[in-house]
């Protein structure tokens, strides 16, 4: 099958000149209004709620620093995949819980100088952790003198009556990790029907801090942080998990665009060596041409910045040309045609 | 006229020595009209400007209104003014130079940081070097923001302080233009190019203005209201404003007048120069006009969405063009168009006059009824329009270099397009088929691409004015070239709606037909032979359908409903249906278009559309009330469904009050009950959908219709027949608040969560909606109808961010992607050069090799 098809390959090619850019952009931007509003049909009973539809697209091809909805896929080493108990220890493991997310209420002592956080005793049980844990925690953290003097509280110290730092204290101590890995997100156990594999699904993107964990298979893990991965991975990986992530959102859609309309896009936001959006701040501000920027958004700052700078406008691209009424450069228009003096006169007397 | 191509464009400042060459007079007078009308010497629109009342004669060039371009003129302000646009640039170099030796502050070594070792000319060049000059750039400026001391003559920088728009401090010392203009002048080019500034071009001195360059009046038009009254352009406005200040500053400087006066003018001049350029400017109150109106000034015409550019220069009105209603017409073919016969008379194309058709042109213009030479474009391009009159004396003297511009006739390409213009196949060429009737007719076939209906949708028309667009226009754009879609290789040109009803019906088992219907049916096709009868005099439909079928076509594909099977031309097997004759991923077509190409296949569709039609009509097929009557039977499952599900949901609320219901992995309770009762709630649509596809039969035509794929689905007519399901929100969720103490209306018991008291409505259309599900309904229409007008906001503004940011990539020759500057974008488009339009063709291909 592979043969013939390089045989008939040709036949199938892009031709020069094809406006590949535009053709791609019309693309993904064309069935945008077809986008549908998330119906009950795909909220299956473990769905994750994340951004999807037009949103995440325009998320993504903006190249948001972080997802509005961070997830990231953790598979466990085959030797313990199987096992919900270790899949379970991984997750307490991983699973960030934040001090604000377990405490009821705060009773700030301005008098005697202490703070005692009340606990949500079902929220505590549920991530394992017990207030003494917590107190040592603290007190290794944050270098607090933490007691956990009873069963649903622990009791901040300050040893001092400054209103100010007793309340800055608070918010710090509201804010750090109890226990799990930082940027984490709340962590849930996942079960693959089709291999029996447990696997964990994160609402967060730190995949930095999440892959040195002991126990995790590193070439499984992936994320829907496009930046995430071009940090651990590089630009060539950012690429891929753009492009797979556009496809995703559309296919959940059901709207079927071709891979190479998602590559093209895909690539040309990674093609700098970093990511980059697709708007004023990113390639269509970074443009050469003065005309071309001038006429997408900010246009007298464009003009202002030429000509103080005495910037050139190459005029080699489309809206440009289109502006001072030339031919664009492109497709049919890429063409020049170009007959020799003498040849010319060849065929005025062929003509005669 | 000789004509130059533009290669490229260099941008710069205007300087004080090209004003007053420009210029064509030094204007004095802050007013327009004397009492007669008459335009004031030296005034705002003095004649040596350039005229636009018509009998008038331009001063500078003698031409007359409409001929003369316009001419230039300056004001001198007595006092000079910042240009508030390049105030930044201004404060960026008044930052980076010493007061007292007028270099930049960095030293030599210093400077080396920034770029190589070989001193400011390296600099400069890194700067020219966008991408790590940019990035050098902006640490050498900020280091020159932060510097203290100038590292060359060792003077205190002092502190500098920029106030927008046109403020500077030194040192709380207010500085004026003119101090600053000092200061700028004796900044070197040198110094500039380390700023990536090219002192040729603009110099930072010609920043503060002592000329105003005055547009000429083309460019400001001056209006008659029907009374006869004189309205100025606000332009015109604001530079009355301005001369009006800079003639009292000028008699206030004679007389002598204490300095707060000067100043306190010289400010106000400051600010009219500073609206003039750009009305909006932030802390700036706007200048207005008598009406109190905002004025629009220059910046307020260059930009947005209607300022020149993307309203006059990216977007040009044109000439040649038609606009109208569009209607049906099955006879008019996937790649024709009717045009009426008033707009055919109307638009012209040119007919381009050589010695090998001299003939014919004659013929042409002798013509004196429908399709005459409207105009004559001699070789010297000038238009001349064909009366009788002058007839005879044309035809005499028309020669090879002639342009004839005739009326347009059948078979003329034109293009065709309906806006939006979202994608390339909004905009296809069609060819001219002039009709009676006053709106543009076309196939419905073609509806799709063009996202058409015939609802009151009006459709534009171009006619292609040069030999290369018209065969561009009809060797690139026509509908047949088009029938696969660039985004993935499906079908978008194809029959639809109830043309597939129709192929549903011809093509199923056990359609079989009159001698005297198929040679109807064919004759219709166009086709004169008659099929093999099959049994007992009659015809089956998939014979009759064969016939329509190119000869040697061979196919096979599973369907849903079984095979479908096609040998040399022969239908054997299946039914047509969405899958098979619709738009989308559709293999028979592809198939035709593979293997017998495009011309073929555009035959397919426009033949088997008439007959499809013809067939429709013949059958006859309704949808009415008894399409979604309910019966017993249907009655007695609805409820046991509704029942069983209810059930199952108050058991889960029971569990979960008992604490005995098992959280879902990662949820809390409460979430995961959430969860499960949507499930189920999910759950009974499709045991309903299920429970219907059995149920129906094909004498139901809705079901019938959801069955070929032409229209409608069994989830239509079970929201009609049984009950409408869950109704959701923008947010996801069921609904829920709205009325206080958490409930949707007071019908509801606070924090119900049964079904029903969260939008779901279990009555359907048929016996009407029970009050409270009728609410929730609305609710949930009104959710959507709103995200949806969000929705198109949206997405077309990613569009233009998108085709904006990509537009200018192309295949290169090595099938590399390639942008304006010739970067790289892809080493190989997709990886492997294909074409997505062709990517179904392909797997077609590849199939048959194995």
């Amino acid at each position: 099958m592979a043969k013939t098809l390089d045989k008939d390959k040709e036949k199938y090619m892009v031709q020069y000149g094809e406006p590949v850019g535009m053709i791609a952009a019309q693309s993904v931007g064309e069935p945008g209004t077809q986008m549908i509003l998330r119906s009950f049909h795909l909220a299956g009973i473990e769905s994750t709620i994340s951004t999807s539809g037009l949103p995440r697209i325009v998320e993504l091809v903006d190249a948001k620093k972080k997802p509005a909805t961070p997830v990231t896929y953790i598979y466990l080493n085959k030797s313990i995949s199987k096992s919900f108990d270790k899949a379970d220890e991984m997750q307490k493991k991983i699973n960030e819980v934040v001090m604000s997310n377990i405490t009821r209420r705060t009773i700030e002592n301005f008098t005697k100088g202490t703070i005692r956080f009340l606990f949500n005793r079902q929220e505590l049980e549920l991530e394992g952790l017990s207030p003494k844990q917590v107190a040592t925690r603290l007190e290794k953290h944050l270098e607090v003198d933490a007691k956990a003097e009873d069963e649903k509280s622990v009791t901040v110290h300050m040893h001092t009556k400054n209103l100010k730092l007793i309340r800055a204290t608070t918010v710090k101590i509201l804010k750090s990790v109890i226990s799990g890995i930082e940027g984490a997100g709340k962590v849930m156990i996942r079960k693959d029907e089709k291999t029996d594999e447990f696997y964990l699904v994160a609402a967060g993107s730190n995949m930095e801090g999440i892959i040195n964990v002991d126990g995790i298979d590193k070439s499984r893990i992936t994320t829907n942080d496009i930046f995430s991965v071009y940090r651990l991975f590089g630009v060539e990986a950012a690429r891929n998990a753009l492009a797979m992530e556009l496809k995703k959102t559309l296919d959940e859609q059901k709207i079927s665009v071709n891979q190479r309309h998602l590559y093209l896009i895909s690539d040309a936001m990674t093609a700098s060596g970093t990511p980059k959006g697709v708007g004023r701040h990113g390639l269509s501000g970074e443009k050469n041409s003065v005309f071309a920027r001038a006429a997408y958004e900010e246009t007298v700052k464009h003009l202002i910045h030429a000509a103080a700078y005495g910037e050139v406008d190459p005029m080699k691209g489309v809206t440009e040309n289109i502006l001072v009424g030339k031919q664009i450069p492109i497709g049919t228009g890429s063409v020049r045609l170009t007959i020799k003096k003498e040849d010319m006169a060849k065929i005025k007397s062929k003509k005669d | 006229m000789k004509t130059e191509v533009i290669d490229y464009i260099k941008f710069g400042v205007v300087n004080p020595d090209q004003i007053k060459k420009l210029s064509v007079a030094k204007l004095s007078v802050p007013d327009t009209y004397n009492e007669d009308g008459y335009p004031i010497e030296d005034g705002l629109l003095d004649q040596k400007l350039g005229v636009i009342d018509p009998g008038l004669i331009c001063k500078t060039c003698g031409a007359r209104a409409k001929t003369c371009p316009g001419h230039f003129g300056h004001i001198e302000l007595v006092r000079p003014v910042i240009h508030s646009e390049f105030s930044k640039i201004v404060y960026m170099i008044l930052q980076s130079t010493c007061r007292n030796c007028h270099r930049l502050m960095l030293s030599d070594e210093h400077l080396k940081n920034f770029g190589s070792n070989l001193g400011i000319a390296a600099v400069a060049a890194a700067a020219e070097e966008e991408e790590q000059g940019e990035g050098q750039k902006s640490s050498m400026l900020k280091k020159l923001k932060n510097i203290r001391k100038c590292e060359r003559c060792g003077t205190v920088k002092g502190k500098l302080k920029f106030s927008a728009p046109t403020y500077f401090y030194i040192d709380e010392y207010k500085l004026k233009p003119d101090e600053i203009r000092d200061q700028l002048l004796k900044v070197s080019n040198d110094d500039l190019a380390v700023l990536g500034m090219d002192g040729k071009v603009s110099r930072p001195e010609w920043l503060i203005l002592s000329y105003l360059l005055v547009p000429p009046v083309n460019v400001r038009p001056s209006i008659t209201l029907e009374s006869g009254e004189r309205s100025e352009d606000d332009l015109t406005h604001k530079l009355v404003d301005i001369m009006r200040i800079n003639q009292r500053l000028e008699q206030n400087l004679n007389a002598g007048a204490p300095q707060i006066i000067i100043d306190d003018l010289w400010e106000l001049l400051q600010y009219h120069v500073t609206t003039y350029f750009n009305n909006e400017t932030s802390s700036l109150p706007p200048a207005r006009h008598r009406s109190g109106r905002a004025l629009k000034t220059l910046t307020q015409r260059l930009k947005g969405k209607e300022g020149r550019f993307r309203y006059n220069l990216s977007g040009k009105r044109v000439n040649y063009s038609a606009r109208t209603v569009i209607s049906v017409d099955p006879n008019v073919n996937i790649d024709e168009v009717g045009v009426p016969q008033e707009i055919a008379e109307k638009l012209t194309v040119p007919f381009y006059v050589t010695e090998w058709n001299i003939e014919k042109a004659k013929e042409l213009l002798q013509r004196s009824q429908y399709p005459i030479v409207i105009n004559i474009i001699s070789k010297d391009g000038k238009r001349k329009r064909i009366i009788d009159a002058n007839r005879e004396e044309i035809l005499k003297s028309v020669t090879a270099g002639d342009i004839l511009e005739r009326q347009l006739m059948n078979g003329d390409i034109v293009l065709f397009n309906r806006q939006p213009s979202l994608h390339r196949v909004s905009i296809m060429s069609h060819k001219v088929k002039v009709l009676s009737g006053k709106t543009f007719r076309m196939n419905y076939c073609v509806t799709p691409p063009y996202n058409a209906d015939f609802d009151g949708d009006e459709m534009n028309l171009h006619v292609p004015q040069t030999l290369e667009a018209r065969s561009e226009a009809k060797y690139l754009m026509s509908p047949e070239f088009q029938i696969f879609s660039p985004r993935d290789g499906e079908v978008i040109i194809a029959n639809n709606e109830d043309g597939i009803t129709g192929m549903y019906l011809l093509t199923r088992d056990g359609t079989y037909l009159t001698k005297s219907e198929v040679s109807y049916l064919l004759s219709l096709a166009g086709i004169y032979d008659m099929p093999k009868p099959s049994k007992g005099g009659l015809y089956s439909g998939k014979d009759v359908f064969s016939m329509i079928l190119p000869k040697d076509l061979d196919f096979e594909m599973k369907t849903g409903a079984g095979p479908f099977v096609v040998k040399k031309g022969r239908m054997i097997e299946g039914t047509l249906n969405k899958d098979t004759y619709g738009r989308g991923r559709n293999p028979l077509m592809t198939k035709i278009g593979e293997d017998f190409g495009p011309q073929e296949l555009k035959r397919f569709i426009f033949v088997s559309s008439k007959v499809a039609d013809a067939y429709v009509t013949l059958a006859g097929t309704t949808v009415g009330v008894k399409e979604y009557k309910t019966d017993e039977k249907l009655e007695q499952e609805r409820s046991r469904l509704l029942n069983e599900t209810f059930e199952r949901c108050t058991q889960l609320i029971r569990d979960y009050k008992a604490r005995k219901l098992e959280a879902l992995m990662g949820y809390t309770l409460r979430e995961s009950l959430e969860r499960m009762i949507i499930a189920e709630l999910n759950l009974v649509r499709e045991k309903a959908n299920v429970f219907l596809a059995k149920y129906e039969h094909e004498d139901n035509n809705a079901f019938q219709m959801a069955q070929a794929g032409s229209r409608g689905s069994i989830l239509n007519i079970e929201q009609m027949t049984m009950f409408l399901g869950q109704q959701a929100t923008l947010s996801g969720g069921r609904i829920k608040r709205g009325y206080y103490s958490n409930r949707v209306l007071p019908h509801i018991v606070p924090n119900d969560i049964k079904p029903g008291a969260r939008g779901f409505v279990s009555t359907c259309y048929y016996s009407g909606l029970a009050p409270i599900d009728l609410f929730m309904h609305a609710v949930g229409s009104r959710s959507s109808e709103v995200y949806k007008a969000l929705l198109t906001a949206r997405s077309g503004y990613l569009y233009r961010r998108l085709s904006n940011a990509l537009q200018d990539y192309c295949i290169d020759e090595d099938y590399s992607v390639r942008d304006a500057n010739n970067n790289i974008i892809q080493t190989i488009y997709g990886g492997d050069a294909i074409n997505p339009i062709n990517v179904q063709l392909s797997k077609i291909s590849a199939k048959k090799s194995d």
